[in-house]
């Protein structure tokens, strides 16, 4: 389990690496962009000429559409504004409790043995599961989504932050060690920098896991958000506007992971070869 | 002459092994010490306890007549890889000594840039590791020994994991940067011919237990070029200690292989 996440950190932290340093445009990039391209055409046809029920699938065209109209009358506003303030606030949360958890787990071996079977418990649990249980007991508002976001980002943030201290190289403290740093300055000046791109790694895989748990918790009840306008599309058998709440979100997925690929490129710099 | 380095009656158990066992010298202000010997023989376990990284069992190390029982910035370690922190500049690198001690002022990066020009990095102190060779980063290594201004170098198989003509430069430049300021300098390798070259004195270790089997003086005058390797003197001080610790090294290689 131990060995399985930490190879997950490593080359997430790793893939990040080649994300953030591709930045610009490497030759043959207009494949991908015609792949997609090709993808969309494939799709419109496929909704207009061969499946041709609204009922059941939504043509990209249609959903440029349902998008424009749902931003017109404010509604996508709304939704959009729910569920990033959940996941928002959840995830600052999550990120400051997890980094301080994995700070704890790694300051001591007795720490280290008595939390680990509870995170990696719940690492290991679809805790998004338990969200019924938190709108029963938070309501439909906002607070049982930020409850469940936090559920879902924590322990990655915490199992990455512990595994980024705890490799770091024996050969840096000892470097340090021989100029007579003390325990805080080893931390300050080689732990804590040579953990940071594990961390990063965490809270990049935060993000994913964060923005499903909004979308589930608000399916299983909310007043607004855009999980509860892909169930009210959904119970309406309106198609066009469920397929805009699905690329919002995946916009939204994206343009975040991108961003963090940019943050990573400028903090952890030494990373990139 | 006056004594830097005192060692006496020091020794090393790790369980019943007796890693290290009475060993006793005297190192001179502004000497320069080479350690050889076979794999095994606790010449790296004897640097680390000067540098305060190991404890040792039995006896005393004495720097200036003060017993040494942990790390400390009067010493300075040139570790056997470079250890560079990869998220610091060249400069930064060589500035951790005096900042972990404190003492991170202007006249100590004033200092350091000066290091860092002798060691010939002079114009890289902006530059991270990754984009310097093997070479300049040991070259970094020791700059960031020197910085903390300590009494005694302590260089642990520092030129190692260089390649065979980039050792050799490092060597030369080594003797170009020690003739400047003359530190008292203990120097652990593998290399016969590079303790030759680079000492005063070489300490040739045996093994089990790791005791000083002999000291060679080498009187080869200074400074020495590299031609200096290609004259009998220095093939004949070379052999000499190759038939000291070669019994040793047949056994050490048996045994690594048994």
């Amino acid at each position: 389990m131990d060995g399985q996440i930490e190879s997950t950190a490593k080359s997430e932290a790793a893939t990040s690496n080649v994300g953030g340093a591709g930045r610009g445009f490497r030759p043959g990039w207009w494949r991908g962009t015609l792949s997609v391209l090709a993808g969309l055409a494939l799709w419109e046809i496929l909704s207009r000429y061969l499946v041709a029920n609204a009922l059941f699938l939504a043509a990209p065209s249609q959903i440029v559409r349902a998008l424009i109209t749902l931003a017109e009358s404010g509604q996508l506003e709304r939704h959009v504004g729910i569920s990033a303030l959940e996941f928002a606030v959840g995830y600052v949360i999550a990120s400051i409790v997890g980094i301080a958890l994995g700070l704890v787990m790694a300051s001591s071996v007795a720490m280290k043995q008595s939390l680990q079977p509870w995170i990696s418990g719940f690492y290991a649990t679809p805790t998004i599961a338990l969200a019924p249980l938190f709108i029963l007991w938070l309501g439909v508002g906002v607070w049982s989504k930020v409850v469940v976001v936090v559920t879902l980002v924590l322990f990655p943030v915490t199992i990455n932050t512990e595994a980024g201290i705890r490799t770091t190289s024996e050969r840096l403290i000892e470097m340090l060690r021989s100029f007579g740093a003390t325990r805080l300055q080893i931390f300050l000046k080689v732990s804590l920098p040579s953990a940071t791109p594990f961390i990063l790694a965490g809270l990049k895989l935060g993000i994913g896991r964060g923005l499903i748990g909004v979308v589930v918790a608000e399916l299983f009840g909310s007043r607004a958000g855009l999980g509860q306008l892909i169930s009210q599309s959904a119970d309406s058998f309106n198609m066009p506007n469920l397929f805009a709440a699905v690329i919002v979100l995946a916009a939204a997925g994206i343009v975040l992971t991108a961003g963090f690929g940019w943050l990573e490129s400028k903090l952890v710099p030494w990373t990139k070869d | 002459m006056t004594t830097k380095l005192a060692v006496s009656a020091l020794g090393k158990r790790f369980g019943n092994l007796d890693v290290l066992q009475g060993i006793g010298v005297q190192i001179a202000e502004g000497e320069f010490i080479s350690i050889v010997g076979p794999s095994g023989c606790g010449k790296t376990t004897f640097l680390r306890i000067v540098a305060g990284l190991e404890q040792s069992t039995s006896g005393e190390v004495r720097l200036d007549g003060k017993v040494v029982r942990e790390p400390g910035t009067d010493r300075g370690f040139v570790f056997q890889t470079d250890s560079l922190l990869p998220w610091r500049t060249v400069l930064a690198n060589a500035m951790i000594g005096p900042e972990v001690a404190g003492q991170a002022g202007q006249a100590e990066k004033r200092r350091t840039l000066d290091l860092l020009k002798l060691v010939g990095l002079g114009g890289f102190e902006g530059y991270y590791p990754r984009q310097l060779s093997g070479g300049m980063r040991q070259r970094v290594n020791l700059a960031r020994a020197l910085a903390v201004d300590p009494k005694i170098l302590l260089m642990d198989e520092p030129f190692s994991a260089l390649d065979a003509q980039t050792r050799e430069i490092m060597q030369t430049e080594l003797m170009r940067i020690w003739e400047q300021g003359r530190k008292t300098v203990l120097f652990v390798t593998h290399q016969i011919d590079e303790a030759v070259f680079l000492s005063d004195r070489v300490f040739v270790f045996a093994r089990r237990p790791g005791r000083v089997r002999e000291t060679v003086e080498i009187d080869l005058p200074r400074p020495r070029a590299l031609a200096v390797k290609r004259t009998p003197e220095f093939v004949r001080y070379v052999d000499r200690i190759w038939k000291m610790i070669e019994e040793d090294v047949r056994e050490s290689v048996l045994h690594e292989n048994a």
